[in-house]
């Protein structure tokens, strides 16, 4: 092996100093590039997110040089695709360097790779959007066809990705092979899980990028919508849950530290992350539970493989409320709930996360609501489904990426928290959860009165229902202008603590695990990757066969592209 | 005790007609979900029979050759197209399905799994990811219905089933010859 490790003897004593430091300069390069991004993309997405609301709410009128569903394209690839995908690989980079002792020189190179492929192939997919040739949502079903650059754009994103994926693989490989015996930081365990999921997730969905490509191109004359719908979900859902698994991350291995606690049982996490990968892949069955051609034997099959992935979420609420009560208790709280007066509720790195695990409660709920064939079909095509997922994308994972900002961001920068940033931060959570209070709400609320989402204003002739749908549209914009300031003032604050907060160092903080019965050996059998990505594939391959077996030889004739704007 | 009492709960789950007639309306979770259920049920209700009868498993499964011999000819059988067939329209035959996953099956495999060497573990995996991909090529490849009860469609979809498994048997393969070679 001719790489290596800066965690190993031979670093210099540039990179033990910095070490020592806290942080490894270029590893924090590459972090700051990815946050960097991140965050502009939230600036701009945000500001197509209001643009949106205000015009949904019948407000403003859109140019018919940038329309509505222009700005809807826009906005889902900037903040569902952009933000997520940019903070994630920059955040467990930056925990990656710090856990393993760096990152190995190669695979840094292979995350600067992806993170150029990623831009390019987001500049490919952003230029037909603007010149209206890909106004196909960030869902990009066929039969809509967008320009072939577009999704050439979205496949080189996917390869840039799997650098990053193949990247971090590689960096824990050769830890292992490093430290014989030991168990996989918990960080890195939890890393190695979205990575993994990136990585077999998506590839479905590239699958289909690839058939569209030559669809759109017309080299391929017709599509199988089906088997593209599948295809997409099965990576749309794995998605969502790798924001999730992400933000889960910091909720088990973080917030413990930044409340002074201990995290909970090592083993017992380590089995949360296996149950995410393993049972995720097929999950992505529910957003097609309306979808014709599924028999409803298979849509009842599928309402499990949904729902196993609702236990290991249950299993987290458990842990974390185990987690503060312990920790509140220590800290002198008495009675039943003295301990939850005890947590730090002014430090905005608690609150944040604190805030974004509570909203996941009725998120959550919502979730099994939607995974349930006839609530399903009740709420399927309406705005409740935008509320869900600006209550699990928008609430919970963002504001835990905004929490974890407020110490990676410093960290990564050599720069502190200063009170004033902590208390910035305290307004913005507040902001922000105010903001989504009334959009989310009021989302969920008229979708149950059939308002329908993908759809710009429209008051269907000044029909009746329609027009009673309307004082929930202001209450939707209402919502979106706190954001717009909730995001102003993120993007503020994350670029003060990148460039002119006070110098110094900021820890990475990563708690110990609670205390083991003696002689308790580590659960080294959790390490085996091998063997939990094999049980996934079974499970996808028990997910997916009889759909796709049956989509791809009872085929009904395919579409051709179909242009609808 | 109670892994035992949870296995039979799960084999009398299994046997709810409602339930049975849901995992054998489709072909593939027929064979792949009911079938390797029924053996886990057994594997689970082993600890049973093994604290029981101690002497009996000392005696005829010592080395635990015969019960891996056991379950590979019980399991290999109920592949057949043909058993499944009979099991969804001779009564009998779905009775000895619900008798001998479980008690042929999931029993000796318990009791075998952990007295077998490494050796004989390799040739048994191996063996059932051949197997498995034969059998997939054969329920793709089979022009004709191989059963009454089944579409041709079904048949397709369970041949992709074992064909998907057996990559998945692989990928093991390769992971663990990888990973054996770095432990040595």
């Amino acid at each position: 092996m001719t790489t290596v490790n800066v965690g190993a003897s031979e670093r210099s004593l540039k990179q033990k100093v910095e070490q020592a430091l806290g942080v490894v300069a270029e590893d924090a390069k590459l972090s700051k590039s990815y946050m960097t991004v991140a965050f502009i993309a939230l600036l701009i997405g945000g500001f197509l997110g209001l643009f949106q609301g205000l015009e949904r709410a019948g407000l403003i009128q859109l140019p018919s040089w940038f329309t509505y569903y222009q700005v809807l394209t826009a906005h889902g690839i900037l903040l569902v695709l952009v933000l997520t995908a940019f903070f994630t690989i920059g955040y467990f980079y930056a925990g990656l360097s710090q856990v393993l002792g760096g990152i190995l020189p190669h695979v840094r190179r292979m995350a600067w790779i992806g993170f150029w492929l990623k831009i390019v192939g987001f500049v490919c997919a952003v230029i037909p959007i603007i010149m209206n040739d890909a106004t196909v949502m960030f869902t990009f079903y066929p039969p809509m066809a967008a320009s072939p650059l577009f999704y050439i754009g979205l496949a080189l994103i996917v390869i840039g990705v799997w650098m990053c994926a193949f990247g971090a693989f590689i960096n824990v490989a050769t830890w292992r092979k490093q430290n014989p015996g030991k168990q996989i930081p918990i960080f890195a365990f939890f890393a190695t899980g979205v990575f993994v999921l990136l990585f077999f997730g998506s590839i479905g969905v590239t699958i289909e990028v690839i058939m569209l490509i030559f669809w759109s191109a017309g080299i391929l004359e017709t599509i199988n919508v089906m088997v593209s719908r599948t295809l997409f979900w099965s990576f749309g859902h794995t998605l969502v849950n790798i924001w999730y698994l992400t933000a889960v991350s910091a909720w088990y291995t973080i917030v413990p530290k930044i409340i002074g606690g201990r995290r909970f049982s090592d083993t017992l996490t380590r089995v949360v992350v296996i149950l995410l990968v393993i049972t995720n892949i097929p999950g992505g069955f529910h957003h097609q539970i309306v979808d014709p051609g599924m028999g409803e034997a298979l849509k009842y099959m599928h309402v499990f493989m949904s729902l196993a992935i609702g236990f290991p979420s249950l299993m987290t609420a458990y842990a974390m409320f185990s987690v503060f009560e312990r920790t509140g208790r220590l800290k002198g709280g008495k009675g039943l709930l003295g301990w939850f007066k005890k947590l730090p509720w002014g430090d905005v790195r608690f609150l944040a996360p604190f805030i974004a695990m509570a909203a996941f409660a009725p998120a959550g709920a919502g979730g099994i609501a939607q995974t349930t064939n006839q609530l399903n079909q009740v709420v399927h095509n309406t705005l409740w489904v935008v509320g869900h997922f600006h209550l699990t994308v928008g609430t919970s994972v963002v504001l835990t990426f905004f929490g974890i900002s407020y110490w990676l961001i410093p960290h990564i920068s050599k720069r502190v928290l200063t009170p004033q940033m902590n208390r910035i931060g305290i307004i913005q959570t507040i902001i922000w959860t105010v903001g989504m209070l009334f959009m989310s709400g009021a989302m969920h609320y008229v979708g149950l009165l059939g308002s329908p989402r993908r759809t710009s204003y429209t008051t269907y002739g000044d029909h009746a229902v329609a027009l009673g749908w309307d004082p929930y549209m202001i209450l939707l914009a209402i919502g979106g202008t706190l954001l717009i300031v909730g995001v102003i003032i993120q993007v503020y604050a994350v670029f003060n603590m990148m460039f002119f907060a006070p110098k110094g160092k900021t820890e990475f903080p990563i708690a110990e695990t609670e205390e083991e019965p003696q002689g308790k050996k580590p659960a080294l059998w959790a390490d085996r990757w091998g063997l939990w990505i094999v049980l996934m594939l079974l499970v996808v391959s028990m997910g997916y066969v009889i759909p796709l077996v049956d989509m791809i030889v009872n085929a009904p004739p395919g579409s051709p592209p179909i242009r609808t704007w | 005790m109670t892994q035992a009492g949870y296995g039979l709960a799960l084999l009398l789950f299994l046997a709810i007609p409602p339930i049975a007639h849901l995992f054998e309306s489709i072909m593939i979770i027929h064979m792949h979900m009911q079938m390797p259920l029924l053996v886990i049920s057994g594997f689970f209700i082993a600890t049973f029979f093994q604290k029981r009868y101690p002497g009996f498993f000392e005696k005829w499964n010592e080395d635990g050759i015969p019960g891996i011999l056991l379950f590979s000819i019980v399991f290999s059988y109920w592949m057949i197209p043909r058993t499944m067939d009979e099991a969804l329209t001779v009564p009998a035959v779905e009775v000895f399905k619900f008798i001998s996953l479980p008690f042929l099956c999931g029993v000796p495999l318990r009791d075998s799994w952990f007295k077998i060497s490494l050796f004989v573990k390799k040739i048994v995996f191996a063996t059932f990811t051949l197997l498995f991909f034969a059998l997939g090529v054969l329920y793709i490849k089979a022009p004709v219905q191989l059963c009454n009860n089944y579409l041709l469609i079904d048949q397709l979809t369970l041949g992709w089933g074992f064909l998907t498994m057996a990559i998945c048997f692989m990928i093991f393969i390769v992971y663990y010859v990888f990973t054996e070679k770095e432990a040595t």
